[in-house]
């Protein structure tokens, strides 16, 4: 028997073993579609934002009352992922801006891939091919869409204040992998324990170069600086 | 659980590298998944275990992987500390904020094949 790997052969036989460098990033795949993405989005003068948070953080309702604030001023496109159903994009077609919704089946993240197929048939809506921004909000999950660049500018990450102060240390791929901190729902502060200032320097400890905004979608608290943030972002693109 | 779409994405691209190089079986896989990567290794192993028996390629395919450390910068002196894990705060200036550099990789470094 053969003492390198216990096969039947002769001891003197060589196995044709062969050893291949590859040294490839396994998301290669994905970051090559990311890249082509961001080019597409470039190409139409708009900016993308990923949008990333638990369920129910209040993501859809963020682009609902963005969408009434900002009204004609930016226009918004909006590309929804979720696991099931298209409910989330009947909310937004509602407020009048194109709008495509990606079910996943069951993956808990979007990926590059997905993305692009959802620019090809948000450019089918009408206006889908003339933004300024376009919002992708990814499948609620504070964990596995970190990991996949969707062609993405901004990446933005909301925690509601019900689900408490210390999402930051307990998922700090999503902190530091985004250049925004949202903290949602704060007309809810006076019946939470949410200290916002302890939650804010947790997230600047994973990732300093955090902008960090808290408002309210409800009240319109905190919602100036964020209309401020994505007029800047309008300004500052190439 | 995005742990299994990696492994399924890695079992597609040792059929590519095995149809290429004309092999028909993979005796070891050589991975770097870094501590800033999203990616946790036991998930991971897990669903290579799983997966990598169903194709006769990979069947007694051995998964090795290492996990190099970040480096960390202190945002206050700019001293560099290699970690697994984020300091605590700067053994020079006492500050806690810290920028990470590198390890976020997942690579597949190597693949052994016959």
């Amino acid at each position: 028997m053969c003492d390198a790997c216990g096969c039947d052969l002769k001891p003197e036989h060589t196995h044709d073993s062969k050893v291949v460098e590859v040294h490839q990033s396994l998301l290669a795949a994905n970051t090559a579609m990311a890249v082509k993405n961001r080019e597409h989005i470039e190409k139409m003068g708009a900016v993308a934002i990923n949008m990333i948070s638990s369920p129910g953080s209040g993501k859809t309702t963020l682009l609902e009352k963005t969408i009434e604030a900002i009204g004609d001023t930016i226009r918004i496109g909006v590309i929804e992922g979720d696991i099931e159903t298209d409910r989330d994009a009947e909310r937004i077609r509602a407020k009048g801006v194109p709008v495509v919704q990606l079910t996943t089946g069951g993956a808990c993240h979007l990926d590059a891939a997905q993305v692009h197929k959802g620019m090809h048939l948000l450019e089918k809506e009408e206006g889908g091919a003339e933004l300024d921004i376009l919002f992708i909000e990814n499948v609620g999950n504070l964990v596995c869409p970190a990991t996949f660049d969707l062609g993405e500018h901004h990446r933005l990450v909301l925690v509601s204040v019900p689900e408490g102060p210390d999402k930051p240390a307990k998922y700090p791929k999503a902190f530091h992998s985004s250049q925004v901190f949202i903290i949602s729902k704060t007309d809810l502060l006076p019946y939470f324990d949410f200290p916002v200032e302890e939650a804010k320097a947790e997230a600047l400890q994973l990732n300093p170069n955090l902008q960090v905004m808290a408002l309210s979608a409800t009240s319109g608290e905190g919602f100036d600086q964020w209309l401020d943030y994505l007029r800047g972002v309008c300004r500052n693109r190439q | 659980m995005h742990e299994m779409s990696l492994v399924q994405g890695l079992l597609a691209q040792l059929n590519e590298l095995a149809r290429e190089h004309g092999k028909e079986k993979v005796i070891s896989v050589s991975m770097e998944i870094g501590p800033l990567s999203g990616v946790v290794i036991d998930s991971f192993q897990f669903g290579f275990d799983i997966l990598a028996k169903d194709d006769a390629l990979t069947r007694e395919a051995k998964l090795i992987i290492e996990s190099p450390p970040a480096i960390y910068r202190c945002f206050g002196c700019g001293r560099e500390v290699e970690a697994l894990q984020r300091p605590e705060r700067c053994s020079e200036c006492s500050e806690t904020l810290f920028s990470p550099q590198g390890g976020d990789g997942l690579i597949l470094r190597q693949v052994e094949m016959e």
